[in-house]
């Protein structure tokens, strides 16, 4: 296996950090939030409550309206695309429903975590560089589909597409992970193996680790420090391993039922 | 359980609609002078055409087989430069795609421009430019293409999933990233269709262009035709049809198995 560069640090910060969308809605609400490199951290709250605002403020794909959310101290750009793109190269992004190219292979998808990390015309014809294809073979390794590499996507199944959207998000040798309901679409046996990839590679890596959740065991189970939001505002920040049935209910505004429980509704 | 009534259809309407129909049909005949006796009365004289055209001149199939091909040459050279023009075209065309209004507002223009004037506009054009003969009937079929594809690509690029490229910006990659990994791959099936189809049209106009003298078989066609040849002329239109029918047949076989 080849060594991963280390990455730089991964500290996320908001300041008064507040999204308004267009249509009046509130994404975010005076947030501020400090997460050090290395951290697991799993964001909970009913749906609608900014939880996947929250994740895409940190890479630039929601901007905030209000305040400023940095990076290892460099604040994420708004305006200027080249410096979104130069910090986005580090940040990995996992999505609920995969996002692959179905029609490539898994390879060529991994791959696309290198895209910024390449000149340009070396992706366009699909020219990668060898130290780049090592990276992606090692991102492979750490999930364990090697044995997949040259398998269409579309002929995976979904435990696998998520492992794939992990190596993606791996080949970008990131220092920060932005995992937006990740096992959502996933049977509860599946759920669980990724979501003890998504732990461990957050110890070997040390690589900043954010996942939205709707199941409350699930975050307390894989969570370090838990987050829970509310109509946008942080209204829960502490242990998930010590979170008590009460904060849940004011995370949710209402008592919570089985259909919250990954378990209890499998 | 009783329905409620039946709603009365509205005979009114449909009869005006006949009747305007009709009206309409009747107008434009007598502006163009259609007349069914000159019709009836004239079927004699075509009957005798069809003697004189009957049986085709076997003979003359081996002359056929250079513009023949020379027609096919000129298709496939038009659908693949036209093919590949077409893809910018298409993409900055796609509202989900385009990097602003204003290259979406003039690039939809320019496609209209396009599509609006016809095939043989574009060969006279291109005759004057580089003189009467194939190459003029390529950029001709080239600009058809264009037009053809790029209107019918950009509405699949618009109706794709948008998950993908924003995925790709995610990992840092650029506008043209995006649309080479997030967006084209998505409609890609769709454009190998609209390809084959657009070779289809382009066998088709490449014979007509011909006979305005792009070269191929039209222009055999033309001047067989011009010196009372009728039995040569009926082996062309024999020899384009078998040759459209196997060509189109191959096509849309290839189109079926896409999807």
């Amino acid at each position: 296996m080849t060594q991963q560069t280390p990455s730089p640090a991964g500290a996320i910060q908001f300041r008064n950090a507040s999204i308004t969308y267009p249509n009046g809605a509130i994404g975010m609400k005076n947030l501020d939030l400090q997460i050090e490199p290395g951290e697991f951290v799993v964001i909970v709250g009913s749906s609608g409550a900014g939880k996947s605002t929250l994740l895409r403020a940190v890479n630039g794909l929601n901007a905030l309206t209000e305040g400023t959310v940095a990076i290892d101290g460099e604040t994420v750009a708004t305006h200027s695309s080249r410096d979104l793109r130069r910090m986005r190269k580090r940040i990995g992004m996992i999505f609920q429903d995969f996002r692959l190219v179905k029609r490539l292979s898994v390879m060529s998808n991994v791959l696309i975590g290198r895209l910024a990390h390449v000149p340009g015309w070396r992706a366009m014809l699909n020219l990668w560089p060898l130290p780049d294809r090592e990276i992606a073979i090692d991102a492979l390794m750490r999930v364990g589909i090697t044995d997949k590499a040259w398998v269409k996507a579309s002929q995976l199944s979904g435990g696998q597409q998520q492992r794939v959207g992990i190596a993606r998000a791996l080949a970008q040798q990131p220092s920060i992970i932005l995992a937006d309901e990740p096992v959502a679409s996933l049977d509860p046996v599946t759920t669980h193996q990724i979501m003890k990839d998504l732990v461990r590679i957050n110890r070997e890596l040390g690589i900043t680790t954010l996942v939205n959740l709707h199941f409350l065991d699930l975050a307390r189970e894989y969570g370090d420090r838990l987050i829970g939001l509310r109509f946008g505002e942080l209204v829960f920040d502490g242990s998930a391993k010590t979170v008590t049935d009460e904060d849940f209910r004011n995370i949710y505004g209402r008592d919570f039922t089985e259909s919250d429980l990954l378990e209890d509704s499998a | 359980m009783r329905l409620a009534p039946r709603p009365r259809k509205n005979l009114l309407f449909w009869l005006g609609v006949i009747v305007f129909l009709l009206s309409m049909s009747l107008w434009s005949a007598r502006g163009i002078g259609f007349s069914l006796t000159e019709l009836v009365c004239n079927l004699t004289d075509g009957s005798r055409l069809l003697r004189e055209s009957w049986p085709p001149d076997l003979a003359f199939l081996a002359r056929l087989v250079d513009p023949m091909l020379e027609t096919v040459f000129i298709a496939v050279v038009g659908t693949v430069v036209g093919g590949i023009f077409a893809i910018p075209v298409a993409v900055l065309a796609a509202r989900n795609l385009t990097p602003n209004r204003l290259t979406w507002f003039a690039d939809r223009n320019f496609m209209n421009i396009l599509r609006t004037l016809p095939d043989l506009f574009w060969a006279m054009l291109f005759a004057t430019a580089v003189g009467f003969g194939p190459v003029a009937g390529a950029l001709a079929l080239t600009v058809f293409t264009v037009a053809v594809i790029s209107k019918l690509y950009s509405e699949s690029l618009e109706s794709i999933d948008m998950g993908l490229p924003e995925a790709i910006r995610a990992v840092g990659g650029s506008w043209l990233q995006m649309i080479q990994f997030g967006a084209l791959p998505q409609a890609l099936q769709h454009y190998v269709s609209y390809a084959l189809y657009a070779f289809e049209l382009n066998i088709r106009a490449s014979v007509v262009l011909g006979l305005v003298g792009a070269g191929g078989i039209g222009m055999i066609l033309e001047t067989q035709r011009a010196n009372f040849e009728y039995e040569r002329v009926t082996m062309i239109i024999l020899a384009v049809l078998v040759a459209v029918l196997m060509i189109e047949e191959v096509s849309e076989s290839i189109r079926k198995r896409l999807t």
